[in-house]
Order: C-alpha cells, then sequence, then structure tokens
C-alpha cells in the first residue's frame, strides 16, 4: 500500500499527459510468440486476495480491474460517463433515489446470469461491519447504513446487530434495482465508476474465504493458471466479456516486487513490460529508457495541514502567513515531477481553477505583515513527517527552513511512523503541522472537498469544522444540473481557501515505462493504464 | 551425551518464554495502530475497525494477545494476517526459500572464508595474505545494502548473466546472486579470524614442542594447529548461522525472494505481533539446536570440552 497519496484514485483518476513518447528498442520479453501478452510490474508486497469489495488500494485494484468490470466507466477520449455493465443510471429529481438497470445478457466467469440480487448482495454484505471489508464505508451515503453499523465508542466492541440489509436498496426485477440515500446527492452517478461496487457471484458471497485466490468476476480476464502464494498472477481474456472498451492483450501477468528499485531494474533487464518510476530514479529515468517512459499527472493533490485543535494555528491570517511563506516553485522542483498547487483540487477536475488560491504566492514580505497580524506566534512551529518514507524528513526540512528563514519563527521536527501521526491527527493529538495527500475515488471535485473538508469528513484531516461550507456542499451535493453544480462546490473551495485548514503545495505527476512492445494507454481524464496498452 | 542433550533442551524453554515475550513485548510497543498500516490514507470506517479489532483480540490486554498468539501457535492454527492472507500458507511458501538461500550462502561464506583463512595464515604477509587483508577491509566497509544493488545491476540488468530478482529461474540458478552476495558480506570475518586464529596457534609453545621432537610439517598442521585453530572458528560458524536470518532480510527484500527475512519485514511493518513471535521462535528453535550442533562438534574436536 503506497502511503502519502491516496491512490486508489489513480486507477480511475483524470491525467495530464505532459509528454510523448517514441518507439525505441527496449526490450520487452516476447513470450507466447503471436499471441499479444504482457508482463506488468506492481511495486508492492503481493496480494493475498482478489476481491473489489475488500480493496482500496492501488495494487488490488490493478489486479481487480482486469477481472471485475464496474457499473459505468470514464471514456478516455471524452471523459464522459459511459455504461459498462449498466443500461442506464437515473436520478429521481430530487437525486436522493438513483434507479439502476443493468443490461441482459452478462454472466460471471462461471456462466452465471449477472442479475441485480447480485449487486443488492454483494452491497449488502460489504455494507456489514462484521464482513470487515474495506469499501463498507462507500455505504454510508445509503439509507439504513447506521442501523447495519451503529456508532460504537472506541475502544468498545460493536454490539451484533441482527440487520443484514440497507433499507435503502431494493431489488426491482431481474436487472433493475434502486439505491435510496440518506440525503440527495447529485454526484451518485460518477461514483458508480468505483469498482469497490464490483457483484460477487452468490458462490462467492456464500464463502468468500474459499474463493480468495480463485476470483469468478464479470471483467475483460480471468485467472489462467492456479495462483498459489508466492505466484505471479496469470490472466487470460475471458471470451464472455461483453463490455464495452475491452483491453487489446490476450494475456496479462502481473509480478509483484515490493521493493520499487528492484522492480525498476527488472525493466532495464528487459523482464517485465510496464513499471513505475520510483522516486529514488526520477532524476535518472528519462536516460534510462529513454524511448520509454510515460508521464502523467497523479490525480492527487498535497498538503501541509493545520491542526484545527490547537489554539495558536487557530487565525486564518497566520495560515495565510505560512502559505505565503513557502516557496512552492522551489518545492516542487526538491520534490521532482512536481507543479505549484493553487488550489485545494487536483488540476485535472472539473471544474479546478487555476487561480483558484488568492494566498498561494510566494510574498515572504507579505507574509510577514500577515504575521504581525495575526499576532506572531508564540513557541515552535512543529512540523511532524514520516519515517517510513524516503523523503519524509528532507521534505519537512524544506518546509521548516522557508518557514524559518521568511517569518522569523523556530521550527523544529519531529519524525513518526505515518500510522502513528494518522492516529495522533484522528485523536486531535498531534502538535503542530503535517503532510497530507488526497486522490479522488471518482472524478469529482466534490470528492475533494466533502472527505477532507466537510465537519466529521472521511478525510478531514486537519478537524476543520464550518456549518457555512457544509451548508453549500450540500447545496451542491442537491443540485441536479452539473454546472450549477460545479459553482456551488467551488464556492465551497473558497470558504476552505479562506480558512486555509489546508495549505496546497503540490500536484505530483507519476512516470512509468513501458517496453517497446507496448504503447500503455494515455489519457488525460483516465491517467496511464498499462491494462490498456496497444500492441505493436 | 543423550544427558548433555536434554539438559540443554530443558534450559531453553525459559530462555524462550523469555524471548518471545520480549518480541511480543516490542511488537506491541511499537507505536501506532497495525490497523491503520493498513489503510494507506484512506478512512477505514469504526464498524471495520472494530470488526478487525475483534477478531485479532487486539483490544484485550497484552497478556492475554500473547498467551493467545502462543496457543495458536502450538495448537498449529495459523490463522491470517491482518491483510488477510493465509499464515500456513506463507510458511510452505517461505521456509524452503530460506534454506535454500541459507544454506547455499553459508557454504559460499565458509568455503571461501577457510581456504582464504588458512592460506594467508600458513603464507603470512605473503601476497595472498595482503591481498585478504585489504578485500576484508573493503567488504567490511561497503554496506550491504549498496553491493547488493551493485551485484544486481551488473550482473543481472547489465551483463544478464544471471536473474535480477525472483525465484521464478528455480534453484540453484535464482540464489546464486543473491548467496553470493551475502557470502561476500560474510566471508571475510570468517577469512579472517581463521588467518589469525592459525597464526596463533601456529606460535604457540605446544607447536614449538611438537617441531622440537622432530615431528613433520605434515603431522604439526594436521595434528596439533588445525583442531586447536578451528575451536574459535566452529563457534563463529554457529554465531554466523543464528545471524544469516538477519542477512536474508536484506538479501530477500532486494531480490524478491519469498523468504522468510521478507514476510518479517513485512510483518515488522504492519505490526504483526503474532507473525513476528511465531517467526522469532522459528529463529529461537534454530539458534538452541545449532548451538547444540556447535557444542557436541567441539567435543569431537576437542576432548577437554567433552565432559565439561
Amino acid at each position: 500500500m503506497r502511503r502519502v497519496t491516496g491512490v486508489v484514485g489513480v486507477a480511475l483518476g483524470l491525467a495530464l499527459v505532459l509528454s510523448s513518447c517514441g518507439d525505441g528498442k527496449s526490450s520487452g520479453d516476447g513470450a507466447g510468440g503471436g499471441t499479444k501478452s504482457e508482463v506488468i510490474a506492481i511495486a508492492a508486497d503481493p496480494l493475498d486476495y482478489i476481491n473489489p469489495l475488500n480493496e482500496n488500494g492501488s495494487p488490488g485494484i490493478q489486479v481487480a480491474q482486469a477481472v471485475f468490470a464496474p457499473l459505468v466507466a470514464t471514456d478516455p477520449n471524452t471523459g464522459k460517463t459511459v455504461n459498462v455493465m449498466a443500461e442506464s443510471v437515473t436520478p429521481d429529481k430530487t437525486s436522493q433515489t438513483w434507479t439502476i438497470k443493468l443490461k441482459s445478457g452478462n454472466t460471471f466467469q462461471n456462466g452465471q446470469a449477472l442479475t441485480a440480487k447480485d449487486y443488492v448482495d454483494s452491497w449488502n454484505l460489504t455494507a456489514q461491519g462484521s464482513t470487515a471489508w474495506k469499501n463498507n464505508g462507500f455505504f454510508s451515503k445509503v439509507e439504513g447504513y447506521d442501523a447495519m453499523n451503529p456508532e460504537t465508542p472506541d475502544g468498545a466492541t460493536p454490539k451484533p446487530t441482527s440487520v443484514k440489509t440497507l433499507t435503502g436498496l431494493k431489488q426491482i426485477d431481474d436487472l433493475t434495482f434502486s439505491v435510496k440515500l440518506k440525503v440527495p446527492f447529485s454526484q451518485f452517478g460518477l461514483t458508480l465508476q468505483y469498482l469497490g461496487l464490483a457483484p460477487l457471484p452468490e458462490e462467492v458471497r456464500k464463502s468468500p474465504d474459499t474463493y480468495k485466490r480463485k476470483p469468478i468476476g464479470n471483467g475483460a480476464y480471468k485467472l489462467d493458471a492456479t495462483w498459489n502464494p508466492g505466484d505471479d498472477i496469470k490472466l487470460a481474456k475471458w471470451d464472455g466479456y461483453k463490455g464495452p472498451n475491452a483491453p487489446e492483450a490476450d494475456a496479462i501477468t502481473f509480478r509483484f516486487i515490493p521493493n520499487a528499485d528492484t522492480a525498476y531494474n527488472e525493466f532495464l533487464a528487459g523482464n517485465v513490460d510496464f513499471v513505475d518510476v520510483p522516486p529514488t530514479k526520477i532524476k535518472t529515468f528519462k536516460t534510462d529508457a529513454p524511448d520509454g517512459w510515460v508521464t502523467a499527472t497523479s490525480s492527487g493533490a498535497n498538503y501541509l495541514t493545520m491542526p484545527a485543535w490547537d489554539p495558536r494555528y487557530k487565525n486564518p491570517k497566520l495560515r495565510h502567513a505560512f502559505s505565503m511563506a513557502i516557496d512552492r516553485k522551489a518545492f516542487a522542483d526538491l520534490v521532482g515531477l512536481s507543479t505549484p498547487s493553487n488550489g485545494l483540487i487536483s488540476p485535472d477536475m472539473d471544474g479546478y481553477r487555476a487561480d483558484a488560491c488568492k494566498f498561494c504566492n510566494f510574498d515572504p514580505t507579505a507574509a510577514k505583515q500577515l504575521l504581525a497580524d495575526a499576532g506572531g506566534f508564540s513557541g515552535a512551529v512543529n512540523i511532524n513527517y514520516n519515517t517510513t518514507s524516503a523523503t519524509g524528513q528532507i521534505f519537512a526540512e524544506a518546509i521548516g527552513n522557508m518557514i524559518r528563514q521568511n517569518l522569523g519563527l523556530e521550527v523544529k521536527y519531529t519524525g513518526k511512523q505515518g500510522s502513528e501521526i494518522t492516529q495522533l491527527a484522528d485523536t486531535r493529538k498531534l502538535d503542530g503541522l503535517r503532510f497530507s495527500g488526497w486522490g479522488h475515488d471518482y472524478p469529482s471535485i466534490e470528492d475533494y472537498l466533502t472527505p477532507m473538508f466537510k465537519s466529521n469528513g472521511d478525510a478531514n484531516f486537519s478537524g476543520y469544522n464550518n456549518p457555512a461550507l457544509d451548508k453549500v456542499l450540500a447545496q451542491g451535493d442537491a443540485e441536479p444540473n452539473p454546472e450549477k453544480a460545479i459553482a456551488l462546490y467551488q464556492q465551497a473551495e473558497d470558504i476552505a481557501l479562506e480558512d486555509m485548514p489546508l495549505i496546497p503545495l503540490y500536484a505530483k505527476q507519476n512516470a512509468y515505462l513501458h517496453s517497446a512492445k507496448i504503447m500503455p494507454r494515455v489519457s488525460k481524464f483516465t491517467g496511464v493504464q498499462a491494462l490498456y496498452s496497444t500492441f505493436k | 551425551m543423550i544427558r548433555f542433550v536434554l539438559r540443554r533442551i530443558l534450559a531453553a524453554i525459559p530462555i524462550g518464554l523469555i524471548v518471545t515475550l520480549g518480541v511480543f513485548a516490542l511488537v506491541f510497543a511499537m507505536p501506532g495502530d497495525p490497523l491503520r498500516e493498513l489503510a494507506g490514507d484512506k478512512p477505514i470506517p469504526a464498524a471495520v475497525l472494530a470488526a478487525k479489532r475483534a477478531q485479532f483480540h487486539l483490544d484485550d490486554p497484552f497478556i492475554v494477545q500473547y498467551l493467545l498468539s502462543m496457543k495458536d501457535m502450538f495448537t498449529g492454527h495459523f490463522g491470517t494476517t491482518f491483510g488477510g492472507g493465509d499464515i500456513a500458507d506463507q510458511l510452505r511458501l517461505r521456509i524452503p526459500v530460506t534454506l535454500k538461500l541459507a544454506t547455499m550462502s553459508l557454504a559460499f561464506q565458509w568455503i571461501a572464508g577457510l581456504l582464504f583463512g588458512l592460506y594467508a595464515g600458513f603464507r603470512r604477509n605473503g601476497v595472498v595474505d595482503r591481498m585478504l587483508l585489504l578485500s576484508t577491509l573493503v567488504v567490511l566497509a561497503v554496506p550491504g545494502l549498496v553491493l547488493y544493488f551493485a551485484g544486481q545491476f551488473l550482473f543481472g540488468v547489465q551483463l544478464k548473466w544471471l536473474p535480477v530478482s525472483g525465484t521464478s529461474d528455480g534453484y540453484p540458478l535464482a540464489y546464486l546472486l543473491p548467496a553470493t552476495c551475502i557470502a561476500i558480506t560474510g566471508f571475510a570475518g570468517m577469512a579472517r579470524l581463521t588467518r589469525t586464529s592459525i597464526v596463533d596457534t601456529a606460535n604457540a609453545d605446544f607447536v614449538k614442542t611438537a617441531r622440537a621432537k622432530g615431528l613433520g610439517e605434515q603431522r604439526i598442521l594436521w595434528h596439533h594447529v588445525l583442531p586447536n585453530a578451528l575451536l574459535p572458528v566452529v563457534t563463529l560458524m554457529g554465531i554466523d548461522f543464528a545471524g544469516i536470518f538477519a542477512g536474508a532480510v536484506l538479501a530477500e527484500s532486494i531480490f524478491n525472494l519469498p523468504g522468510l527475512g521478507q514476510f518479517l519485514f513485512q510483518s515488522i511493518r504492519f505490526h504483526e505481533g503474532g507473525v513476528v513471535v511465531l517467526l522469532s521462535t522459528l529463529a529461537f528453535v534454530m539458534f538452541i539446536a545449532i548451538n547444540l550442533v556447535v557444542d557436541i562438534v567441539y567435543g569431537l574436536i576437542d576432548p577437554r570440552v567433552r565432559n565439561v
């Protein structure tokens, strides 16, 4: 699981391509002769199971994308939502109840017909806390979630609940079901492209553990060989897939190589066709593979996060002072492959504004003035960094030096494990600033604003709370017209920039290497995807 | 002999308890919530966290958690990791990998260490001796990480003589490079100890006595010098064997070998107390067994030790 940026969005997010690439003569192993086969390296610990409903990290999602198909997807050419398993997705007038009709004739890889019941039962299974699947939280917007997952005080064992179904999920007929949400939500249609909503067939639902290593999906590829611990995952095209945009490859091998530098070396040796460029190779990858690299924005944004629970950081002017004391250009250069951020959302989203932030330009004089207006700062500014990240300390010291030099404040640093920082922040005990990052699960600017800035949002790292922003978000959620909804969300972004619980820092690009045999799909809407490679 | 072995095994039990308890306490005391490590930066709903905590007894007191994981270990119910991986499956996959790697690298390390050490000891201040001194200094100065990546890049990526990583090329091919790398970092100590020990023994009074008695050089070497010189070397071999696990952690990570070292590394990162204790117990049992073997070998070499 890669840290620092939420990476679920990598698979789904929009991406802006800033480079083209030639077709050089780097080598890929042409195993399989006439068939179009590719080996994709994933720099992560090997998976223990393939189950999209219990998967929210990039490695697992990458594999699950090949084996399972979502209800809807983003068209890589237009950025519009297209139906995959769904025939239609229709909201009612208020966007509170959504009716989903499935295409007929789709089946699972075991031959069973894919029906509305499969979706309803799979979703109910995931929404049960006791199932302990990672995408449980997705269903918190659906009516009846709270009855299934009663709030328990910290440390208490959850009360067993006999409620096994979401009241908001209703099967209408074999191919139609409806979802009633707790409150209107205009973006719900977009959220349906999240792979964590994939259906599982009945035999898997009955005994998920039996099928951990034998997934039965509804996507373009099925498992081609027994997958034991330690094996690569070998997939072959499944001819029963009738959905749109089936990938070109006949066979795909996912090879897990936990050490990212080793994975990179495997690529250089010509043993894999596709690999992510690790942070250690940012400076050299273009010379290592002159004809086989692509970059794309990573559909995420990175911030410096303020502790709302510490009164010393309460004054927005002080936060603006911090923000204007940071030389974002220099910092982005230090990070490498990055662009300075001027807003709270990823630059590739619909509704992104390049000039959103009024306090993000580097201006030490104005920063000092703002600090004075805020009444100064008492004590030392503590910057927390993640010791498990190779770059954590370097980045913390870079930011710290800017604050020290440009504001004349004393700065200190604390290194801790990422999970410990998260825990302290969640319990509102963290002293000082921390770095955070976010990547969206579905391509809507709402998926930046709600989790991070809504009171008690899922990823409200800073403990921020502003009823005015909550109100505008709710208006956006209830607005069926997409343009008007975006305008309301932008208002929410303006409020958040004014209060600045998070200081925008940079948006990073991801870089990838590919062999001469393949050209991964590169789209400004869906990023770089090896799964959808074309073969030369 | 039987009594000696039994006594040693009985004495190991309380030590084993203390070691496992200590390791468990260390993992328990690690900051941060293990389940959050699983989540990355994506939030995990309270209901799921609570269910997972109940499943893995994470809310129980420390000693209860320890006893539960000991019970699981001795009843063979290894269960799953926090991430949902089957631990028994992992052990089946990983134990052979680490054994292959360890035996191969130890063989390389001992053969090279002994040969160089013996030769340098007998031909003191010769070319080989000087070369050895220099090369061991270099090896001791280079960090393992650098050596491993350099080896991987040179022989795997550039020359393509050996696999870059992974076990898909099978035994022995897939293990040659990592085993050689571990051996290079480990052989220096062995070679220098052997050399020093030979030199010390060769200058000892009893060797001079043997010469004065008019014994032949061959006889002095095989019957007087070597048995005495090898005593400390055997001890080092035992320590080496136990230490190979530590070398394997790094080598398995860089060469992507699914062995116990890699598993230990992952488990520590995810605060998997149960798995860490399981692996530590394995290592401990190995350590006790090897120590026992070392002591028996001692007895074979040196009659004085037999009745201690």
